[in-house]
C-alpha cells in the first residue's frame, strides 16, 4: 500500500504535469507546431529584461516556453529528492508564470548550475539549495543580456552569458540567507529581494562599462484568445485536485480552508504541512479566481506579465498567501494608484497590485491597517526599483517588497521593544 | 555550518520560546561529543498535554526538509521580537523529546552528523 504522504505528493506531480501538458498542447494548437517552434527559438534569443512580454512574440511559443521552464523546476524538485509541497510548488508556479515574460529554458540553466556549484562548494546537496536555484532564475535576463544584447560575436557572447549567470547563481546562496534576516520572513519573494540586490552590482558594472541600455516595455494589449483559457482551466484543476486529494473526506474541507485563512503566512509556512491536504489546493484555486476577478474588473489584458503575476499568486497560495492576508496589501496599492493619479491598468501599477502580495504576511501578522500601509509604500518603491537594477531582476516586486518589509518590520520591532510595559525598569 | 553558530541558533530559538511563558527559572545544558551534541532546556512552567504535543510535533517533523532547513533555518534564533517558531529548528535536528518534569517542562534536542546515533550517546553515563 502506498503511504499517505506519497499518495498526496503523487497527486501534486500528476496535477502539475497535467496542467503543463495542457499548456504545451494548447500552445501548439494556438499557433501550429512550426510557428510555435520558431517563436520558442526567438524567445530564447530575445532580450528578457523587464518588461518583455513573450506573448507579443507568439502565443504558442510563450506557452511552450512557460511549460518547459516549469518542467525544469519540476525536474529539479524530483531529482534533488525534496518534497513537492508548499515551497517547491510556489517555486514551480513562479517559474511557470515568469516563463511568459522573462525566463527562458536557456537563461535559467546557467544560474541553476551556479547554485549547484555553490551547494557542492559548501558540501551540501542540491536539495538544500533547490529553492534558491529555482527562484534564482529571476536573474535570467542577465544571461540573455550578456548573450544577445551586447552585440558581441556569439563565440564570445554565449560563454560570457553562461559565466555571468553561473557566477550570479553561485553567489545567491550566500546572499539569500543574509537578506532573509533583514525582513525576518515578511517578504515572500526573498530571492527576488536578493536578486535585486545582486542586480544592483551587475547593472552598475554594466553602466560603468557603458553597456547598459535603458529599460523598454513590451506589453501585449491584444492577447490571443487561447490565453484567456489558461486561468479558468488552472482554477478548475486546482479546486478539483483539492477535492480529490481529500480521499472522499469532504466534510471538513471548508473548515480546513477557513483555518488556513487564519495563518499569517510568514516565511516559511508550508500550507501542506499546516492544514489537512486539499485545503491548500482550494486556497490556490480561490486566489486564482480572485485574481481573475481583479483583472476583469480593472479591464487589464490577459497577457504574459499578467498571467505571470497570477501564477505567482497562485503558487504562493501553498506557501504564505491567503485571501485574508492578500487583500489589504492589494488595497494599499489601489489607494496609492488613486492618490498618485495612476491608472490601475498601467503595466507597473497592475503588476504591483498582483505582486504586492509578497507582503501578505505583514497583513496576516500585524493586521489590515499595517497591510494597507505596506501596500501603499510598496507602490512608491516599485515604481523606481526596476531602473536601479536595470530590469535584470525579474522579481522587481520582490526587491521592492524586501525594502518595504525591512522598513515596516524595523519600525514595528523598534516600537515593540521600546514601548513594552514589562520592563525591569518600569 | 560551524557548531558554535548552529548551537547558538538552536539555543536562541528554544530559549525565546520558553521565555514567552515568562518563567521564573530557566536552565540550559549542553553536552557535546565528537559526532553529536545534546541540548537540554528546563523551565518552571508545566504545560498541558495538548501543548506538549504541539511542541513535539513542531520539533519532530514527519519528513526531512533539506530545502527548508538549510535556507529558512537560518532565521532560527535571530528574531526574538515575535512568536518563536520551533519548526525552524525541527528541520535541523535529529530528534527531540519533550516532557513535563516535577517543576516544569524539559525539552531535549539531539543533533549531529548522519552517523550520529542518539541511543549510543554517553550523556547518561557521564552525568
Amino acid at each position: 500500500m502506498i503511504p499517505m504522504i506519497e499518495q498526496h505528493e503523487r497527486m501534486r506531480y500528476l496535477s502539475i504535469s497535467l496542467f503543463l501538458v495542457f499548456l504545451l498542447t494548447a500552445g501548439i494548437m494556438a499557433d501550429g507546431p512550426v510557428k510555435t517552434f520558431g517563436d520558442l527559438m526567438t524567445i530564447q534569443a530575445t532580450g528578457s529584461r523587464l518588461l518583455q512580454d513573450f506573448t507579443a512574440i507568439g502565443t504558442g511559443g510563450a506557452m511552450v516556453n512557460a511549460a518547459l521552464v516549469a518542467l525544469i523546476g519540476l525536474a529539479v524538485v524530483y531529482f534533488s529528492s525534496v518534497t513537492l509541497a508548499g515551497p517547491t510548488m510556489a517555486a514551480i508556479f513562479t517559474m511557470l508564470g515568469f516563463g511568459f515574460f522573462g525566463k527562458t529554458v536557456l537563461n535559467c540553466l546557467p544560474i541553476m548550475a551556479g547554485v549547484w556549484f555553490s551547494a557542492r562548494f559548501a558540501r551540501k546537496s542540491l536539495g538544500s539549495y533547490s529553492l534558491i536555484a529555482m527562484f534564482g532564475t529571476a536573474l535570467g535576463p542577465l544571461v540573455t543580456y550578456l548573450m544577445f544584447e551586447l552585440n558581441y560575436p556569439l563565440s564570445l557572447a554565449i560563454p560570457l552569458g553562461i559565466i555571468g549567470g553561473f557566477v550570479a547563481g553561485a553567489l545567491l546562496p550566500a546572499l539569500a540567507g543574509a537578506m532573509l534576516q533583514l525582513h525576518q520572513g515578511y517578504n515572500l519573494y526573498n530571492v527576488g529581494f536578493t536578486c535585486g540586490f545582486l542586480g544592483l552590482f551587475a547593472s552598475s558594472a554594466l553602466r560603468m562599462a557603458g553597456k547598459m541600455d535603458p529599460i523598454t516595455i513590451t506589453w501585449n494589449t491584444h492577447p490571443h484568445p487561447t490565453l484567456l483559457l489558461i486561468l479558468p482551466v488552472a482554477s478548475a484543476l486546482l479546486v478539483i485536485t483539492g477535492i480529490l486529494d481529500r480521499n472522499g473526506n469532504m466534510r471538513t474541507l471548508p473548515s480546513d480552508t477557513l483555518q488556513l485563512q487564519k495563518l499569517s503566512g510568514r516565511l516559511p509556512t508550508d500550507f501542506f504541512d499546516a492544514v489537512e491536504s486539499g485545503a491548500p489546493w482550494v486556497n490556490m484555486g480561490l486566489l486564482a479566481l480572485a485574481s481573475m476577478l481583479f483583472i476583469m474588473i480593472s479591464g487589464a489584458p490577459c497577457n504574459g506579465p499578467v498571467l505571470g503575476g497570477v501564477f505567482t499568486v497562485v503558487g504562493f497560495g501553498a506557501f504564505g498567501k491567503t485571501l485574508r492576508n492578500c487583500w489589504p496589501v492589494v488595497l494599499g496599492v489601489c489607494i496609492g494608484a488613486w492618490v498618485f493619479g495612476k491608472p490601475i491598468t498601467e503595466p507597473g501599477v497592475l503588476l504591483a497590485a498582483l505582486f504586492v502580495t509578497t507582503l501578505a504576511p505583514i497583513a496576516g501578522q500585524f493586521g489590515i491597517v499595517t497591510g494597507v500601509i505596506a501596500g501603499f509604500i510598496h507602490l512608491i518603491m516599485v515604481e523606481s526599483t526596476a531602473a536601479w537594477h536595470g530590469g535584470l531582476d525579474l522579481y522587481n516586486n520582490g526587491f521592492a517588497g524586501g525594502l518595504t518589509a525591512t522598513l515596516v518590520i524595523s519600525i514595528l520591532h523598534w516600537i515593540r521593544t521600546n514601548r513594552t510595559k514589562e520592563d525591569f525598569t518600569s | 555550518m560551524k557548531r558554535k553558530e548552529f548551537l547558538n541558533r538552536l539555543i536562541g530559538e528554544v530559549s525565546s520560546f520558553l521565555l514567552e511563558g515568562n518563567p521564573l527559572r530557566m536552565v540550559i545544558s549542553l553536552h557535546q561529543e565528537e559526532d553529536g551534541a545534546h541540548l537540554s532546556f528546563f523551565d518552571d512552567r508545566q504545560r498541558s498535554e495538548e501543548e506538549l504535543k504541539r511542541i513535539r510535533n513542531a520539533l519532530n517533523p514527519k519528513h526531512t526538509r533539506p530545502e527548508l532547513a538549510e535556507y529558512y533555518g537560518m532565521m532560527a534564533g535571530h528574531d526574538t521580537s515575535w512568536d518563536a517558531r520551533l519548526k525552524l529548528i525541527g528541520w535541523q535536528i535529529k530528534q527531540a523529546t519533550v516532557q513535563n518534569t516535577d517543576s516544569g517542562v524539559q525539552i531535549e534536542l539531539w543533533l549531529g552528523s548522519d552517523s550520529f546515533n542518539p541511543s549510543q550517546f554517553s550523556i547518561g553515563e557521564k552525568s
